[in-house]
């Protein structure tokens, strides 16, 4: 599959560089090769090892939450039930909205407050966490351990290195780096397609890029550059997590900044922002487009957060651009059946 | 005498140490791998239109230049020889890697 993509969008970029004279069209164009550490990379069967864990509630306390419950690929790999911050546990509410999987291959920081650097890093954080899966590493081991079938696709997938918290990290990551976005109505434009975006899309799309400042952070093929600001989503000291990157480091550049998210599916992900408080895409464009939720006292806020004094005609036409970023669900078999 | 090779040693670290530009620009660090002897200095040039905030946490060498408005330059020395990596605190894309010897 990332294979016949990767062919796919090679293509896309000869094509975007010969229609697209004035401009060139090939940074917002997803990378043919998806980045990969050297002590795993992707194979068919650590994939398909992964997708399995990834689906299978068994991975926590209750057996009835799985990483996909947060993270599904129905809703934009967000919540499967939508809500601001995610419910995970017995029905405890996190401190955050559920970020999105889709190209966090492609990022060198995970979470929305970047405390894990890699897939790898990260894929057992949620598992373990009590508002999460609530599922203590030290009991799921052993669990899976116990799990013949599971046993026996460890071994092929990673031979000779055991059923360990290493390994399940190597597979959950696995699978997450192919969750990449597929081409849409934009990539279709960026390859030369002139007609592929309304009119009011490629007005959104001038905008995005001049006046509203939006790629100042929503740069590159993932519009996200993968910094991290504080938006004015709050006035006054921030509490606990709120604290963002902050809580991993007190460096004064981090007081309350948050990973910008992709704006790639956005249509499929609501609500937005780290705190789930906006409901809609033209909410985030009023609020990220005329400065922040917040205009004053708001400790560290990003220095791009200035009010663009941007008309309800050019909100929406920005807003027509980004709904013009969402590509086709990436084909996907959901596993029905798990290792027993 | 050997008051004399001391002195002679500090003056010679002090008139022989390096000053290496590294420049932001388009949220990169350029060149994004470098080569120094410790007691060089690694001076950080803002060529975009907005802040950066070069930091590293190696233990060694450990420094964080704040943030750092366009158009305005900030030094740091090093201290310790290894390859450590120097990041920006707001663009996570950016790094530098520094071999030290």
């Amino acid at each position: 599959m990332i294979v016949k993509l990767g062919l796919k969008m090679i293509l896309v970029g000869m094509m975007a560089s010969s229609l697209q004279a004035t401009e060139d069209m090939s940074k917002w164009l997803r990378p043919a090769e998806v980045p990969q550490p050297k002590d795993n990379k992707l194979t068919p069967e650590r994939i398909e090892l992964g997708k399995l864990l990834y689906f299978d509630v068994r991975l926590s306390s209750s057996e009835k939450i799985s990483c996909a419950t947060c993270h599904h690929p129905k809703q934009g790999w967000s919540d499967l039930v939508p809500t601001p911050k995610a419910v995970g546990h017995e029905g405890a509410v996190g401190p955050r909205n559920s970020p999105v999987v889709l190209n966090t291959a492609y990022q060198n920081r995970q979470f929305w407050d970047g405390r894990a650097r890699t897939l790898e890093e990260q894929a057992l954080g949620p598992i373990e966490a009590d508002v999460e899966m609530n599922m203590s590493l030290d009991e799921l081991i052993p669990k899976l351990n116990g799990i013949k079938g599971y046993v026996a696709l460890f071994e092929k997938a990673y031979p000779g290195e055991g059923l360990t918290e290493a390994t399940l990290a190597k597979a959950i990551a696995s699978f997450e780096r192919t969750v990449v976005s597929t081409i849409s109505p934009f990539d279709k434009y960026a390859m030369g397609k002139k007609d592929a975006i309304s009119k009011k899309a490629k007005k959104g799309f001038e905008l995005f890029k001049g006046k509203a400042h939006c790629i100042d952070c929503h740069d590159g093929f993932n519009f996200s550059d993968g910094s991290f600001h504080n938006i004015g989503l709050r006035d006054g000291e921030l509490q606990g997590k709120e604290l963002g990157r902050y809580l991993t480091k007190r460096r004064a550049a981090w007081y309350g900044v948050m990973k910008t998210p992709t704006l790639r599916d956005a249509t499929k992900s609501a609500p937005y922002f780290h705190d789930g408080s906006a409901g809609t895409l033209h909410e985030v464009a009023h609020i990220c487009g005329n400065g922040g939720r917040y205009k004053h006292n708001v400790k560290n806020k990003s220095t791009f957060m200035i009010d663009r004094e941007l008309t309800k005609q050019e909100i929406s036409d920005i807003v027509s651009f980004v709904e013009s970023l969402t590509g086709p669900d990436m084909k996907l078999d959901i596993p029905t059946k798990f290792p027993q | 005498m050997k008051k004399i090779i001391i002195a002679s040693l500090i003056l010679s670290s002090a008139l022989f140490s390096a000053d290496h530009v590294i420049d932001q620009k388009g949220k990169t660090f350029i060149p994004h791998a470098i080569s120094v002897a410790v007691g060089d200095t690694l001076t950080f040039k803002n060529s975009d239109p907005f802040a950066h905030n070069a930091y590293t946490d190696n233990e060694a060498n450990e420094f964080d230049i704040g943030m750092q408005a366009p158009g305005k330059d900030i030094s740091a020395k090093v201290k310790a020889a290894g390859v450590f990596n120097v990041e920006c605190a707001i663009h996570p894309n950016m790094l530098l890697e520094v071999t030290a010897k």
